[in-house]
């Protein structure tokens, strides 16, 4: 749908540069002043929608909002450096002789370690920066947000997973072309997948405790820090050390970078997943849909 | 159109939405009168659906807010001018709202020029906005979709004179095609300066209500004559109450034509003879909203 072209009269002049009014300050610090006189905005033609904005709207909208801002934009040069680095490091280090597995595992970890803040500051900026009420005010069913942030912060981990695989493949080939290692491409379905889940699992409950805290501080603590604390306590603590293994996502993935798992080991990587990414994500959506947003 | 029925907002013992009901109708600009602290904020975020409301009910364009379908084209929301996403910029903040309601991104141009932003300053960050400039970016945001409903909050605050008259002139041309604006102020001279109709709002309960000429008429009169003693007098001996201003002349409350045919009665010349301006009105609305706080604390 295209916007008309006024049809008002309109008595604001414009000099040749297009928007600055005339009688604007001339500094160039100042801000300009308003036009002289108020120009009704011209009218949209066609009807008035009757149908909701499409979910596919919605979702390009929240994946724009995770990369316009400078915290987004940061963040994703702060990850690209850090795999450059590590990748640099691989390629001096033992004479370059790794494995692409070796490489993807380098691409992969910064990636899982900081796209879940990616997710986090989706919805927190909502509350924090105060968004929401211009989110949900132009989409006020607000399950319907919810869900479209999550399929962008999963397309947003998808894009970085296809990616570092992408520049696992040209570290491992250029460390064979240059330093002249032997190749060794060999790679597991079941570590694929765990490296790929451990990316979308990672954004995917930042999300999830977005929603549940609406606080950037409070879910990137919470985030960082309970793993860590359960593992601390798990050493102490008998029974935490039995649960652990049910429920620790780190000690449940680890089966699939070894590239087997066991009906149980299914069971327990099941639960660990349930307790730490769907269950944050469906109370936080309950959050979200009851919230006042002010 | 907007219709409010006996809306409440309560937050645990206090209330802050009490029984309010009130229609904003097409083709005028309906000014939302209070102090700070009035309600005006919560009720115009239950209007648009994003708070609940604790009873009754609002909706807009016949339908609760959640219930219109891409609302964005249907109501302008300016709910706050300060909460836009500081490490955005200007036009950002516009094509996300454009692109969501599906209007082309050549209305973000035009909206751009519409508040009077320089290419410059659209393509800044929100951060080094002053707030003049996220009023306007606020209220280009409110009118991309080309809305019949305009609810903006506070939109003059941070506003120049100059800004204040050309939103006057921008919302009475929105409203004289058709539109339906409310608009919300804790200043009086701003509502008074664009406003057809005006809701005074106090503690949570709408305290007077109607157009800006009845409710000036119930301001009183300002006088002044060749012997304001006299007058004094003579109004006192009709039992109309007057108030002697220390700048001079009478204040009195009662129409013009009852001071007038006193002072024919007591052969006194009248020098001036008029409605009481915004003065009048000014202690109108304190003494309103005083008596609604006053009620507030006792009750």
């Amino acid at each position: 749908m295209t916007a008309q072209t006024s049809t008002t009269d309109t008595t604001t002049t414009t000099t040749a540069q297009g928007a600055r009014p005339a009688g604007a300050p001339a500094s160039k610090n100042a801000e300009s002043a308003l036009p002289t006189h108020a120009k009704v905005p011209s009218r949209i033609t066609g009807p008035r929608p009757t149908a909701g904005v499409p979910f596919a709207r919605l979702t390009h909208v929240e994946l724009r909002k995770m990369l316009d801002t400078r915290a987004g934009r940061w963040l994703l040069i702060g990850i690209g450096a850090i795999i450059a680095i590590a990748l640099t490091i691989m390629f001096f280090n033992d004479g370059g002789q790794h494995a692409f597995v070796e490489y993807l595992q380098a691409t992969t970890m910064p990636m899982a370690l900081v796209l879940p803040v990616v997710g986090i500051l989706a919805v927190t900026s909502e509350w924090s920066q105060r968004t929401g009420l211009v989110t949900f005010g132009l989409e006020p069913r607000r399950i319907r947000v919810a869900w479209a942030k999550t399929v962008a912060a999963l397309l947003v981990g998808a894009c970085a997973f296809a990616l570092s695989l992408v520049l696992a493949a040209l570290a491992h080939q250029s460390a064979i072309t240059v330093r002249g290692v032997t190749g060794d491409w060999s790679v597991d379905a079941l570590v694929l997948l765990g490296a790929g889940g451990y990316v979308l699992l990672g954004i995917a409950q930042g999300v999830g405790f977005g929603m549940l805290f609406k606080n950037t501080p409070a879910a990137v603590v919470v985030f960082f820090v309970l793993p860590t604390a359960w593992s601390i306590l798990g050493s102490m603590v008998s029974w935490l050390r039995d649960a652990a293994v049910w429920l620790d996502l780190n000690q449940t993935m680890n089966p699939l970078f070894q590239g087997s798992l066991t009906g149980e080991q299914w069971a327990h990587l099941a639960a660990s997943v349930t307790l730490w990414v769907l269950a944050p994500l469906a109370v936080g959506i309950w959050r979200l849909t009851r919230a006042e947003v002010k | 159109m907007i219709t409010v029925e006996r809306l409440t907002k309560r937050y645990g013992p206090f209330t802050a939405v009490d029984d309010v009901s009130f229609e904003v109708k097409p083709g005028l600009v309906t000014g939302f009168l209070g102090p700070n602290g009035a309600g005006k904020t919560t009720a115009m975020r239950v209007m648009a659906g994003l708070t609940p409301a604790s009873s009754g009910r609002a909706t807009v364009l016949g339908k609760p807010y959640a219930a219109l379908p891409n609302p964005g084209r249907h109501v302008g929301l300016l709910l706050d001018a300060s909460a836009q996403h500081a490490g955005r910029t200007g036009r950002e903040v516009l094509t996300l709202g454009a692109i969501l309601m599906g209007v082309g991104r050549g209305r973000v141009d035009e909206m751009v020029e519409l508040v009077g932003l320089t290419e410059k300053e659209a393509n800044r960050r929100v951060r080094n906005y002053s707030l003049g400039m996220r009023q306007r970016l606020g209220i280009a945001h409110a009118l991309l979709g080309d809305p019949e409903v305009l609810i903006l909050d506070e939109p003059a605050n941070g506003l120049d004179p100059a800004g204040i008259r050309w939103m006057r002139d921008l919302l009475r041309g929105y409203a004289d095609r058709g539109g339906t604006v409310l608009l919300s102020s804790h200043l009086l001279n701003e509502i008074e300066r664009v406003a057809d109709e005006i809701i005074v709002i106090g503690h949570g309960r709408i305290v007077a209500q109607g157009t800006k000429e009845e409710l000036l008429a119930g301001a009183g009169t300002f006088t002044r004559s060749t012997d304001d003693d006299a007058l004094a007098a003579a109004l006192a001996s009709e039992s109309v109450v007057a108030q002697r201003p220390p700048t001079g002349g009478l204040q009195v409350e009662a129409e013009p034509i009852v001071v007038g045919r006193v002072a024919v009665a007591h052969q006194i010349v009248l020098t001036e003879l008029r409605g009481a301006d915004s003065r009048g009105l000014e202690e109108m609305f304190l003494d309103l909203t005083a008596d609604s706080a006053r009620e507030g604390v006792a009750a």
